[in-house]
């Protein structure tokens, strides 16, 4: 990103109130020095008033009588267990995964074998008492630092305490012949979730699938130079749920 | 109030998006029906700490993607991985250089990927964030859709009228 971008981006968020107003006041103090920043604002925004008046009739627009019966009367589609499942995973996605949704229909095979090490990771370790960790959560950056390097990818320690869950800590293992990371929290209800992370060859995204055994669920994705999966024995919503979060850690 | 008057009082916004997304008020107002349909269909997944607006956008712009795929014009709507540099999607050369007559018009040129953020952004103020939450793509993936997209929007309406002057050369 050059640095001419990074100034129009401010520009940009500028012209669309996506400041706070010192900010606000730093770029309209720039605006009245800079000509050449002002009229690019000045243009911008005369695009958006013309794109806004270009279909601002449609507001006033009777809606169609048509549509208004499918308001009245639609959504009696007969509930399927498979069908809810499905739109689970399709709505999820819309809310923040979107991207992956294209590549929904895509063979999940590729992604399936951290699922089974991460569920295999999670049967063993979740289970223990007194040494469900290598290191404890309470040395984070310790633990972040440690295992970034063994991963071969660095990393953030997601932090999902939003969730309920609180960081145990996490250990190394293998997944396959190169180094993974598990890392485990656990809820008020001492109910524990892993993050089983790998370093990928390359940069690569999948959609996010989901593998079960019997009770326990896992979601598996990959992204950028890290493969995903998150295990817990809970219900599919939450874990899609969680998953979300995670993802969207990682891509911030 | 119940989801059916939440999702009544959505409409005139959701019916513009889809004008403006696809340029067309019959296939607008499709996508719109079959929207409406799967929310309610749906509704029970919807989060209600987000937005509904956005939530009904998403909905709206997946099957309208999914209606370009079933048509086989797939190649427009690329995965989200190809379009992160450049994406200019129309070479200069195929550009359409008939005169741009309107905004609209110019609106109509742009790539499918620029033409749905500068939609959201400029015509339906949605936030970046909800922009990015709503196309499943990272923030600064809309700011550089965004300022793209900005940029030939701004060269169609200027050539406006200098359209003539090149086509004598």
């Amino acid at each position: 990103m050059t640095k001419e971008e990074i100034g129009d981006w401010a520009l940009h968020a500028y012209v669309d109130n996506e400041m706070s107003s010192e900010q606000r006041d730093e770029i309209e103090a720039l605006l009245r020095t800079d000509f050449e920043m002002a009229q690019k604002v000045e243009s911008w925004q005369r695009q958006r008033g013309q794109l806004k008046q270009a279909f601002e009739g449609v507001l006033d627009e009777p809606i169609p009588p048509s549509l208004r019966a499918t308001l009245r009367t639609g959504g009696t589609m007969a509930a399927r267990p498979y069908l809810a499942m499905a739109a689970a995973l399709a709505l999820l996605l819309l809310g923040g995964l979107a991207g992956w949704f294209m590549n929904l229909e895509t063979a999940p095979s590729q992604v399936a074998n951290i699922a089974r090490d991460a569920i295999a990771a999670h049967e063993v370790y979740a289970v223990e008492v007194r040494h469900p960790v290598e290191v404890s959560g309470a040395d984070k950056e310790h633990l972040q630092a440690w295992l970034s390097k063994r991963v071969g990818t660095p990393f953030t320690v997601p932090d999902l305490s939003a969730e309920g869950y609180t960081l145990l800590g996490g250990r190394l293992l293998a997944a396959g012949e190169q180094p993974a990371a598990q890392l485990m929290y656990e809820d008020a209800t001492r109910n524990r979730v892993t993050i089983f992370l790998t370093s990928q060859p390359e940069d690569e995204e999948t959609a996010l699938h989901v593998e079960q055994k019997g009770k326990l669920i896992a979601c598996y994705w990959r992204n950028g130079k890290l493969a995903f999966a998150v295990a817990g024995e809970m219900e599919l919503d939450p874990m899609m749920k969680l998953a979300k979060v995670i993802y969207e850690q990682f891509e911030s | 109030m119940d989801f059916r008057s939440q999702l009544a009082a959505e409409l005139p916004p959701l019916r513009r998006f889809a004008r403006a997304l696809t340029g067309d008020a019959a296939l607008a107002d499709d996508l719109v029906q079959d929207c409406v349909e799967r929310a309610l269909n749906k509704g029970h997944l919807y989060d209600p700490s987000r937005p509904l607006r956005a939530w009904l956008y998403a909905v709206l712009r997946n099957l309208y993607i999914s209606g370009l795929r079933r048509n086989g014009r797939s190649t427009i709507v690329k995965n989200v991985d190809d379009l992160m540099d450049g994406e200019d999607a129309v070479p200069p050369e195929q550009e359409n250089r008939m005169a741009v007559t309107s905004v609209t018009d110019a609106l109509d040129r742009l790539s499918p990927q620029h033409r749905e953020v500068i939609v959201l952004v400029a015509i339906e103020d949605m936030s970046y964030r909800d922009v990015a939450e709503i196309l499943g793509v990272p923030l600064g993936t809309v700011m550089s859709r965004l300022s793209r997209a900005r940029e030939h929007l701004r060269q169609l309406l200027e050539d406006r009228g200098h359209t003539g002057l090149r086509r004598v050369k």
